[in-house]
């Protein structure tokens, strides 16, 4: 190994650090450490002279290893690696001692505050001398993506990437596109056609010459990794069909909660309780009729059937209350002498034009009655001699009481859940779920239709609950990412993952089941293990496993962190005694 | 070297005396080592005194095979007498190389072990309260017998160590490895050991491997086992994976898990904490009662991670107050 | 001088490591005591650096990682809990006291309960006395 000729640079912050730690005796203490050419100190080291000042220290002094104490490594490796690089030095020969949040910032003892920002300084000297010049590797990136789902995000975002002139395999269970858009008709609130929607889309999608629409067919595997995907997908005949693609979008959408889960609302029992997607059915066919064949008089719409409740969801399905206004307007237009009464919790009209279609719904006579979370209404079947087929008991909050109103037909507003399969496909693709099973994403604002998986991106209703337009937003916003990805043609993995030495791995595959990416391969010819460094992300599970010491975490070596333990408990010899 | 005969010494330190046992197990070779070396000591089989070895020159000695580890002041003594006499010493076995099996001893305290052998041994006559001490008066003058340490060391805590040869005991084409090594004069660096794979016993493992998921930890004798399958997979705990291969799978073929008697691989410091890891990680279970449930299954982990090489681990032996 | 424990902490890169950080910038002051490594997932600790930590005199290891459920690599956390039960048996075997080696879950958000179990942790210790580990080994050798 090179000699080490360390730079040692402690920031005082303004006063951040100043104030509390003795910044010049970190520099005295650590300038006389083994292998330190120079240790200095700075009012701002993230500023321009503060960098400027490590690069030409490491230009005159010929440095090849740069400490720099000062904030968290979260806030300000990026900046100094940058530093040595400009410098002309390899940008992973940085170690930074986190001196500001782990010790100004914590501490108010000014000698036990000093005291702890030299060990963890010289601690990082001590590391970086292990410290290996580390190159970012590059691979190829497959144009071609998969996109999993026909309804309306899995169009957006085919259609998107077709119109662009990439190749796109849209790949749908069903027999028809559309998903559970296709199965409604009036979109809240401007009451456009979904059926007009979809049929545009489809339409085009279909007549694309760049997206391979696959129904009646299903993923069953995927292996490889961002920009090198194999996917094979079984299609209608059962045959299976393999396709090599960059990019995956998830789009497999939710299905309706089951309401004969909540007994109190009678739903498969009474039969003129049904759900909002048999409404729709019936909207669609033009007739509203009771099971028997009636003109149903009094409609009731309840809302947040299986949303927003403890025992079933706590979360809100977001698209129920507007299109519980649709149907007001529908029912009342179909059948005017007809009384609608709207049986919520809150009005949820968040979205652009919601609460305006609210207001305009409270004028069109519409009655109004507020219950409380801890006490749904309930249903019975009403007497022979009532003028109604049923009573819905309402808890009102508004006035107070407890009401009985009259029905004939009762629509539940059930709420949105994810699909059985979610599970399955999440193994399928290497995606993560939360508690109710929603695919998560990378970062719930940042970054919201990127997934853990490099290359795999969640859109529409699989993630949460949406709307039609947030869900073509998230579709259209993954098609773009992927779009930027196959611009720069190749991928470029970090420099920091996990490396197998093919010349100490057994081939035990201890570490095989534990990678969350799937990033360690078996080798069945070679019976040795290796890593797929594009698809690791350097977490290092594999490595603490490995029970023959053959996988190094590349920046996090065990040598590199050994240095860092003994650096942080400097021995006294008064400890013996 | 060739008008010369090498000069060798074998010693018996703390250990069962296998590793003595294994010299002669190379069979007709055994003859060809007496005609390329000179046993100038070895205490099991040939007549020699200590003061024989001390009135050589240093350095007179070609090579001493140490077996066992150090566990008293004799040991230590002679480790080191032989040290000085050696051109190159070779921790010879899993006891000298890591402290094997005497080492498990460094979990008990010194006054423990004499508990157990010298008074609440059933098969010693009960009324004896006698221990043994350094010195004993005796009517003639003192006795001395060497010092009992309160715990076991590996050789190379005591001397400098040239070679390591482990295995317990080595296997006998390592013994020939090293001594036509040291004849031919082609010796690997300082430091090496000798006679192993870099590669743990899994790579000469023929059981197949899969990935592992565990719910249930037995003993070898607990379940019917498949001999075609990877021992850990079927929960019968092996070392294999994190010890060095070599010894020709002896344990796995035989149907018991790897015990780990040739140490650690190349890159690890702590073979039992290596242990550990692989252990942990078959484990199926995310539940912290589940796992603490399955992990009972292994009553005595400790001494299963450190069999053969507690003095050579971190914490070389217990702080149990 | 009164006894100061050292504790070295072992960090994840995305829920403790930022928690911590967190503790910082909300100015949470706990004790000085404990120094963090940082790694990128608990799951990447290795028993051996627990073991090394304690050999080299640290008087309490502290382990953190994300929440259950809640690791940015998925599984990591399930996968330092495992390892962390059996190490925890181990260590029972060897001696070492149970206040010592400690595994918590901090996430990003919880700067202010990372500083309460760094002082609840500092102070178990400060009640255990100083790991008597290293010294230990060194008055081995007294013997010889």
């Amino acid at each position: 190994m090179k000699e080490c000729k360390i730079g040692v640079y402690v920031c005082n912050c303004g006063t951040n650090i100043a104030k509390v730690v003795n910044v010049e005796e970190v520099v005295e203490s650590l300038g006389k450490m083994d292998g330190v050419v120079v240790a200095r100190s700075y009012k701002y080291m993230c500023s321009n002279p503060g960098q400027e000042m490590i690069v030409q220290d490491i230009k005159n002094l010929g440095l090849n290893r740069v400490v720099v104490a000062a904030c968290s490594p979260r806030m300000h490796e990026p900046t100094f690696r940058k530093a040595l690089e400009n410098a002309g030095i390899n940008p992973y020969f940085l170690e930074m001692a986190n001196i500001r949040e782990q010790c100004s910032w914590v501490h108010d003892d000014a000698i036990e505050a000093t005291e702890k920002a030299r060990v963890l300084t010289s601690a990082a000297v001590r590391r970086v001398k292990y410290h290996e010049p580390l190159e970012k590797r590059s691979v190829p990136m497959c144009p071609a993506t998969l996109v999993l789902g026909g309804g309306v995000a899995g169009l957006a975002a085919a259609l998107e990437l077709g119109d662009a002139g990439q190749q796109v395999y849209l790949v749908e269970r069903e027999n028809r596109l559309g998903g559970n858009v296709g199965r409604v008709d009036l979109t809240a609130p401007y009451l456009d056609s979904a059926r007009d929607l979809l049929t545009e889309f489809i339409t085009r999608a279909n007549q694309n010459p760049k997206i391979t629409v696959m129904i009646q067919s299903k993923l069953v595997e995927l292996g490889g990794y961002v920009g090198n995907f194999q996917a094979r997908v079984e299609d209608a005949q059962g045959d299976i069909i393999e396709l090599a693609v960059g990019s995956v979008v998830v789009c497999t959408g939710y299905k309706e909660f089951d309401a004969s889960r909540i007994k109190s609302l009678a739903y498969g029992w009474l039969p003129n309780v049904i759900t909002s997607f048999e409404l729709e059915g019936m909207i669609r066919k033009g007739k509203i009729l009771t099971k028997e064949g009636n003109v149903p008089q009094y409609v009731a719409l309840i809302h947040c059937v299986g949303s927003r409740s403890l025992e079933y969801h706590p979360y809100c399905s977001r698209v129920c209350c507007m299109t519980a206004l649709k149907y007001a307007h529908e029912i009342k237009s179909a059948i005017p002498k007809s009384y609608v009464s709207d049986v919520y919790i809150d009005m949820h009209a968040f979205g652009k034009g919601c609460e305006d279609f609210y207001r305009r719904s409270t004028e069109a006579k519409t009655m109004f009655l507020m219950y409380e979370k801890g006490h749904p209404p309930r249903i019975r079947e009403a007497g022979p001699d009532d003028d109604c087929g049923m009573f819905i008991w309402v808890k009102e909050q508004l006035s107070g009481e407890e009401i009985e109103i009259p029905a004939d037909l009762v629509v539940l507003m059930v709420g949105m859940e994810p699909r059985e399969d979610s599970e399955a496909v999440a193994h399928l693709v290497n995606i993560s779920r939360d508690k109710h099973g929603w695919f998560i994403e990378s970062h719930p604002k940042l970054d919201p239709v990127a997934t853990t998986t490099d290359g795999v991106f969640i859109a529409g209703a699989c993630s949460s609950p949406k709307d039609i337009p947030d869900t073509v937003a998230q579709a259209r916003a993954a098609a773009a990412r992927i779009l930027a990805k196959i611009a720069k043609g190749e991928i470029w993995a970090d420099a920091v993952y996990a490396e197998v030495d093919e010349d100490l791995c057994s081939g035990c595959r201890v570490c095989n089941e534990l990678c969350p990416y799937t990033a360690v391969e078996y080798d069945k010819v070679k019976k040795r293990s290796h890593v797929i460094y594009a698809m690791c992300k350097a977490c290092g599970a594999c490595v603490a496993a490995c029970p023959s010491g053959a996988i190094k975490a590349r920046h996090f070596t065990d040598q590199q962190i050994f240095a860092q333990i003994e650096g942080v408990l400097p021995w006294h010899s008064n400890h013996v005694s | 070297m060739a008008d010369k005969k090498l000069q060798i010494a074998l010693y018996w330190g703390a250990g069962c005396g296998g590793c003595d046992v294994a010299v002669l197990d190379t069979n007709e070779f055994i003859l060809d080592v007496a005609a390329l070396a000179d046993i100038r000591l070895w205490p099991i089989a040939v007549d020699g005194k200590y003061k024989d070895v001390e009135h050589m020159q240093d350095g007179e000695l070609d090579l001493t095979l140490y077996n066992g580890a150090v566990r008293n002041s004799e040991n230590e003594e002679i480790a080191k007498l032989l040290r000085q006499k050696s051109k190159i010493m070779v921790a010879f076995g899993s006891c000298a190389h890591m402290g094997g099996i005497p080492g498990l001893a460094n979990l008990c305290k010194k006054e423990e072990i004499f508990k157990t052998a010298y008074l609440d041994n059933p098969s010693i006559e009960s009324r004896n309260q006698v221990v043994p001490y350094p010195q004993t008066k005796v009517e003639v003058g003192e006795l001395e017998i060497p010092t009992f340490y309160k715990r076991v060391y590996k050789l190379d805590a005591i001397v400098p160590v040239d070679y390591y040869v482990p295995g317990c005991p080595p296997a006998p084409h390592q013994i020939k490895t090293v001594l036509l090594a040291v004849v031919g004069g082609k010796l690997p660096p300082r430091g090496s050991v000798v006679g192993a794979s870099d590669r743990a016993v899994c790579d000469e493992c023929q059981r197949k491997k899969n990935e592992k998921k565990v719910s249930k930890f037995y003993r070898p004798w607990q379940i019917i086992q498949d001999f075609d399958t990877c021992l850990m997979e079927q929960g019968i705990l092996c070392a294999g994976s994190a010890t060095r291969g070599g010894c020709g799978v002896r344990c796995p073929n035989t149907g018991q898990g790897c015990r780990g008697c040739y140490g650690p691989m190349p890159n690890v410091k702590d073979q039992g904490a290596k242990l550990l890891s692989a252990v942990s990680s078959v484990i199926d279970s995310k539940d912290p009662k589940e796992i603490e449930r399955i992990l009972a299954g292994i009553p005595d982990f400790v001494s299963m991670a450190y069999r053969f090489g507690l003095p050579a681990s971190m914490l070389q032996r217990s702080f149990q107050q | 001088m009164a006894f100061e424990p050292r504790i070295v902490g072992f960090l994840c890169n995305w829920c403790s490591y930022t928690g911590a950080d967190l503790a910082g910038t909300s100015r949470v002051k706990y004790p000085f005591n404990v120094r963090i490594i940082r790694v990128m997932c608990s799951a990447r600790i290795d028993p051996t650096f627990i073991l090394k930590a304690l050999s080299d005199g640290a008087d309490g290891v502290l382990v953190c990682g994300c929440h259950p459920g809640d690791c940015h690599y998925v599984e990591g956390n399930y996968k330092a809990m495992r390892r962390y039960a059996l190490l925890k048996k181990t260590l029972r075997s060897l001696g070492v006291e149970e206040d010592r080696v400690r595994l918590e879950w901090v996430s990003a958000s919880e700067g202010v309960r990372f500083g309460e179990v760094i002082a609840d942790m500092t102070e178990k210790i400060r009640k255990l006395g100083p790991n008597r580990i290293k010294a230990e080994l060194i008055l081995d050798k007294a013997e010889r």
